[in-house]
């Protein structure tokens, strides 16, 4: 309550100098911006313009604080402006939208709305709780290793040029998905692999999105975010190293090894 | 450790060819060969100890191989040279280089001599023509090793006097590339011409994709390290200190820093989404902006010479293809419509071309392709044996190393801008995406920016 207090203050405080700074320059007549509803983490301060109204733009998120890997809802809306960009790796968006998003640690989204009357920002951020990681038990992992190396859980291969998941592939991950969650404590790398006939930045990136697509199958199908990271190798470490599609195909996988 | 002495002292220098040669920027595909020039073998001053005419026949053969690399000369054989050795200007009989059969507009002699440790190098350029003096210089430097550097100093300073300003030469250039070692990747760097080898990263994991600030003291490269199920982004300092660029995702590649030095290019992917996507930070890793916002595989990002534009690989039409944007987000473009398999575009340091490479429909090798951003006319670069790749521009925008298979297992070339004149320059192990480093200032340039510096305190 206290924020909000400080909040309300300092809304107030910036419109009284805008409104002394503007009054002693001209005689136009200020309309200030409404200020934002006090349970949100909001300012906006703009310039006022009889021709071009300032533009406003509000941004929450909704739940503000999540476990790690669990997702929230960024919902904005903006009048009068071109632009809108959000910080933090989102980009440009339209005037009114929402996003899920999924933050692996705490992040402020600011929100940036420019617009012939000026510019507005407005802020929000989302606490991560990251859970301790978890003990890793040594028999445990000499079990999944085992359970690794009998081919009991099995790599996935895709198709050349491809990141999506075959019908076959989708059937390892859920038989995968069951053995990992009996070693609930282990963590597990799920690597990206391509063949050698991309280019290597192309196959990093490749090898990125194979990993992500079978990470995220394997949470939908109710795997435990904290027990799984990926990684792409791109064409680094081939199973097989022959130049014929016999060994691309072998190539074309995402494996699963344990972090160590 | 003792530090490198260094000296050159200039005897004198007139600069005749101001108003005879233009300064013709618009090389490409053919460079000016239309200047005749004469390298002389170098002889000793007084006597040759082993020590000297050791020294003497690496300091011929480099010179020869620097001038004739930078495709500026027409250099005939040796063969037809006058046999009288040249020591001094006074030894020059200008008519006999000005004979039918020979008939060069410049000509370069000198003497040199080994003493102990030290060498002292005298090195002379002539107009043959008007029988002046275009360069005469003395260098001493304290090791008998360094003796490759000063052929280098010495071979751009003649590019730089004979190409009125238009190159200032790149061999004293470097390029930094990959190399495997057992199941790790390491960073070196080496001169243009392959010599001279250094170890930048020994961690151990695989590290890729290494590009060279617009000072060249610092190298961006993305690292795998054992036993970290992470890539990271890391600034290193080529005499010491390291910056790590943090990402939120265990993904992030082929960086790139702007020409300004205040911005780094590179792709990474954001927690909320499963593809990659082009981002611009500064180099502490702040103010992250998203250039691609878009579904699909985006990379590869290279900047323009002015760093108002990014190249860039993206296959959100199916395949990977080069587009273009501005460093601010806007004015997205296709710029390379032939369908196939694009990849690591390289803008050219004067801002014409675009070199790539491209890969077929029907084949899986690749072959090095230039375009020019203006026109839209592409030219192939490379053909026949093995899979030529990861195309990258020499500071003076006249030559291209690239990686290839075509003698077996993966090594670095060079070329000229045209395809022209390629040269092995990497021979054992596996070696891939070469980065050729930027200008580097002359060394009066140097000692002016020192004095500069000094007077300015």
């Amino acid at each position: 309550m206290k924020k909000n207090c400080r909040v309300r203050k300092l809304s107030v405080g910036i419109s009284f100098c805008l409104l002394l700074f503007v009054s002693a320059c001209s005689k136009r007549s200020v309309e200030m911006t409404p200020s934002s509803s006090p349970s949100q983490q909001t300012r906006s301060v703009s310039l006022p313009d009889p021709d071009h109204p300032s533009p406003t733009v509000e941004i929450t998120a909704s739940p503000s604080t999540i476990n790690i890997g669990s997702q929230a809802t960024l919902r904005w809306k903006s009048t009068d402006s071109s632009s809108l960009m959000i910080d933090s790796g989102v980009g440009n968006v339209s005037e009114v939208g929402s996003l899920v998003i999924s933050p692996r640690e705490s992040t402020t989204y600011t929100v940036t709305a420019k617009g012939p009357g000026g510019e507005a920002v407005s802020s929000t951020r989302v606490t991560v709780i990251v859970n301790p990681k978890p003990i890793m038990v040594q028999t445990d992992i000499d079990n999944l290793q085992q359970a690794i190396d009998s081919g009991k859980v099995q790599p996935v291969f895709f198709d050349y040029d491809k990141a999506t998941l075959t019908h076959e592939a989708k059937g390892i991950l859920q038989e995968n998905a069951r053995i990992f969650l009996q070693f609930s404590n282990v963590e597990i790398v799920i690597e990206g692999h391509c063949d050698e006939r991309g280019t290597e930045e192309y196959n990093l990136a490749l090898g990125d999105r194979r990993a992500e697509i079978a990470r995220n199958y394997l949470i939908e199908i109710g795997g435990d975010v904290n027990q799984l990271e990926s990684l792409s190798f791109g064409e680094e470490r081939p199973f097989s190293s022959g130049h014929d599609e016999r060994s691309w195909r072998l190539n074309r996988r995402v494996h699963f090894t344990i972090q160590r | 450790m003792k530090l490198p002495v260094f000296i050159v002292c200039s005897l004198s220098c007139f600069l005749v060819l101001a108003e005879a040669q233009q300064a013709d920027v618009a090389i490409y595909p053919r460079p000016r060969e239309d200047t005749k020039l004469a390298v002389a073998d170098f002889i000793p001053l007084t006597f040759a100890s082993q020590d000297t005419q050791a020294t003497l026949e690496v300091f011929n053969q480099v010179l020869w191989n620097d001038l004739k690399f930078s495709a500026f000369f027409q250099m005939p054989s040796k063969s037809f040279y006058p046999l009288k050795p040249l020591r001094f200007p006074r030894d020059v009989s200008f008519e006999n280089w000005q004979a039918p059969t020979l008939d060069v507009d410049f000509l370069i002699f000198g003497n040199l001599q080994v003493d102990g440790t030290q060498v002292t190098v005298e090195a002379y350029l002539y107009d043959v023509k008007t029988q002046q003096q275009v360069l005469g210089k003395r260098y001493t430097v304290s090791e008998n090793k360094l003796i490759r550097r000063v052929v280098h100093e010495f071979a751009d300073q003649v590019v730089f006097q004979l190409s009125a300003g238009t190159s200032r030469g790149i061999s004293r250039s470097q390029i930094a590339f990959t190399s495997l070692k057992g199941d790790s990747k390491e960073i070196y760097v080496m001169d243009y011409d392959g010599f001279n080898q250094q170890t930048i990263t020994a961690n151990g994991g695989l590290n890729k994709f290494p590009e060279w600030s617009a000072d060249n003291s610092t190298l961006a490269f993305v690292s795998n390290l054992p036993n970290k199920s992470r890539w990271e982004l890391w600034l290193q300092g080529l005499k010491g200190g390291r910056n790590i660029i943090p990402v939120s995702t265990s993904y992030v590649s082929s960086p790139a820093i702007s020409p300004t030095s205040q911005s780094i290019a590179f792709s990474s992917r954001s927690p909320s989404k499963s593809d990659p996507d082009i981002y611009v930070t500064d180099l502490t890793g702040k103010g992250w902006r998203n250039l691609s916002n878009h579904p699909g595989i985006d990379t590869s990002p290279t900047w323009s010479p002015t760093g108002h534009q990014i190249a860039f690989v993206s296959d959100r039409t199916g395949t990977p293809q080069i587009w273009m944007v501005d460093a601010d987000g806007s004015n997205l473009q296709r710029l390379v419509t032939e369908g196939g398999h694009c990849d690591s575009p390289n803008w050219s340091p004067n801002g014409r071309f675009v070199a790539y490479s491209w890969q077929a429909p029907t084949r899986w090798k690749h072959d090095v392709y230039v375009i020019e951003v203006a026109s839209g006319k592409i030219f192939q670069l490379t053909s026949g044996n093995g899979s030529s790749e990861n195309p990258h521009w020499s500071p003076d925008a006249r030559h291209i190393a690239f990686q290839s298979t075509r003698t077996g297992s993966k090594q670095i070339f060079i070329m000229n801008a045209d395809g022209k004149n390629v040269k092995q320059i990497t021979a054992y192990g596996i070696n891939g995406s070469p980065a050729w480093s930027r200008y580097i200032k002359l060394v009066e340039q140097e000692q002016d920016a020192q004095k500069e510096e000094e007077e300015n305190k």
